[in-house]
């Protein structure tokens, strides 16, 4: 028998015209206004930066890893990649100014809400670059320190507000190959630029 | 089978895998064609190429050719490409292993897996045939050819080929 109309096929259209609908009506609500931006409300101090971007240098900005301009955590500095053109690696010894400020964009600017999130007390390992260095998340450089060891602690306890300088020291000549003697041990007594 | 098939067997199988491999990786591809063909009178071997990135075609893919842990050249100063026969390259690993390579007549060096695989990262130095052992004083993560990172020119991303004289006698910093 022919259906007249077939109602069934008629609902169908309507029931699949209805939930579309409702995916448009969601959809337009949830989208952010096109001109919203996240403000970030806390952020770790950039004056105690030094330290900290020295060991992130030495231990993730080499040329082989974050040291290129391709990575989003794009670290700028003396064992890897400068940002001035006239600057090679190791030449000037220190990280300058400007490098910096680059690092320290890089880093807050990754992940803005989980940074400001973190910098206001939460647990550091919100941050995909905490997790990523403790290698509890696939990292195509492995695992490169542990949780509560210096270099884990020098990061984290910027991170949280609390710097600790002393661990990045630690770190640092632990890793770097010719111990406390290595060069780059000096940047660490240098002034925090202004 | 007669002789003649087997090595077309062969070469068709090669000419695929070579297509196979440039497809899966068209950036390795073009880093390769950028470093143009063999230098005209050397043999394809130990000799071979000085100063290139030895691992971006020597990765073990295919066994064709062969796959080097770590490999590079040691030139004499930063301003020109004269060879260091006889220099001592030193690796240490992360787990304390280390493993001493002379470099030949091209200054080339090369470390077969077989012989060691570093656990990443890794310090290098390197001893001149007479001279005090020039320590790279930061590290290496991830790349097993020195030219990797030491390429020319000198800039912003590289310290240059590796060397271990300045023109006035001292060592590069
Ligand atoms: C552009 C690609 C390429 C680069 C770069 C390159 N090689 Fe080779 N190499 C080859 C090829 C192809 C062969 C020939 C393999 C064969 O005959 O089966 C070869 C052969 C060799 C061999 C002989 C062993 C073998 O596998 O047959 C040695 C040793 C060698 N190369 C060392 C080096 C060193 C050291 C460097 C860096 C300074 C280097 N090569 C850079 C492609 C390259
Ligand atoms: C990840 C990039 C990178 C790789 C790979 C690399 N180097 Fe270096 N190397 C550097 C940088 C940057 C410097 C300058 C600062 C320093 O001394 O660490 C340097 C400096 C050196 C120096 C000091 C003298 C000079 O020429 O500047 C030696 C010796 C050296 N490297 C040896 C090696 C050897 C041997 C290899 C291969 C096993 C190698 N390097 C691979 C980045 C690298």
């Amino acid at each position: 028998m022919r259906s007249r109309g077939s109602p069934f096929e008629l609902g169908a259209v309507f029931a699949i015209a209805s939930v579309a609908a409702a995916a448009v009506t969601l959809f337009a609500c949830s989208a952010p206004p096109a001109d919203a931006r996240y403000t970030q409300t806390t952020l770790p101090d950039s004056a105690s930066f030094s330290p900290v971007a020295e060991l992130l240098d030495v231990r993730c900005g080499t040329l082989d890893c974050h040291g290129t301009a391709f990575r989003n955590l794009r670290l700028y500095g003396s064992s890897g990649l400068r940002l001035s053109e006239s600057d090679r690696p190791f030449v000037p010894l220190c990280d300058t100014a400007g490098e910096l400020t680059q690092d320290y964009l890089s880093v807050v600017g990754l992940e803005p809400e989980e940074m400001s999130a973190v910098a206001a007390g939460g647990d550091p390992a919100l941050l995909t670059m905490v997790r990523k260095a403790r290698g509890t998340e696939a990292h195509k450089g492995g695992q490169v320190w542990t949780k509560g060891d210096s270099s884990d602690s020098c990061l984290t306890s910027w991170l949280s507000g609390k710097p600790n300088p002393g661990d990045c020291a630690t770190a640092l000549a632990g890793v770097l190959p010719t111990g406390t003697s290595n060069p780059l041990m000096q940047c660490l007594a240098q002034p925090p630029p202004p | 089978m007669i002789p003649s098939q087997r090595y077309f067997g062969t070469a068709a199988l090669a000419a695929a895998a070579v297509t196979l491999c440039a497809q899966c990786d068209p950036v390795r591809g073009d880093a390769i064609d950028a470093l143009g063909g063999e230098a005209p009178g050397v043999r394809r071997g130990p000799l071979h190429r000085p100063g290139q990135p030895c691992l971006l075609c020597h990765d073990g893919d295919f066994r064709d050719p062969e796959g080097f842990s770590v490999a590079g050249t040691v030139f004499l100063t930063p301003e020109d490409r004269t060879a260091v026969n006889g220099a001592t390259v030193h690796l240490t690993d992360a787990t304390g292993s280390s493993f001493d390579a002379t470099t030949n007549a091209a200054g080339n060096f090369y470390i077969l897996p077989s012989q060691w695989t570093p656990h990443y990262p890794m310090t290098a130095s390197v001893t001149p045939p007479a001279g005090a052992p020039i320590p790279m004083q930061t590290l290496i993560h991830t790349e097993g050819s020195c030219a990797g990172c030491h390429f020319d020119p000198a800039g912003t991303n590289s310290p240059g080929h590796l060397c271990i004289e300045l023109a006035d006698g001292g060592t590069p910093p």
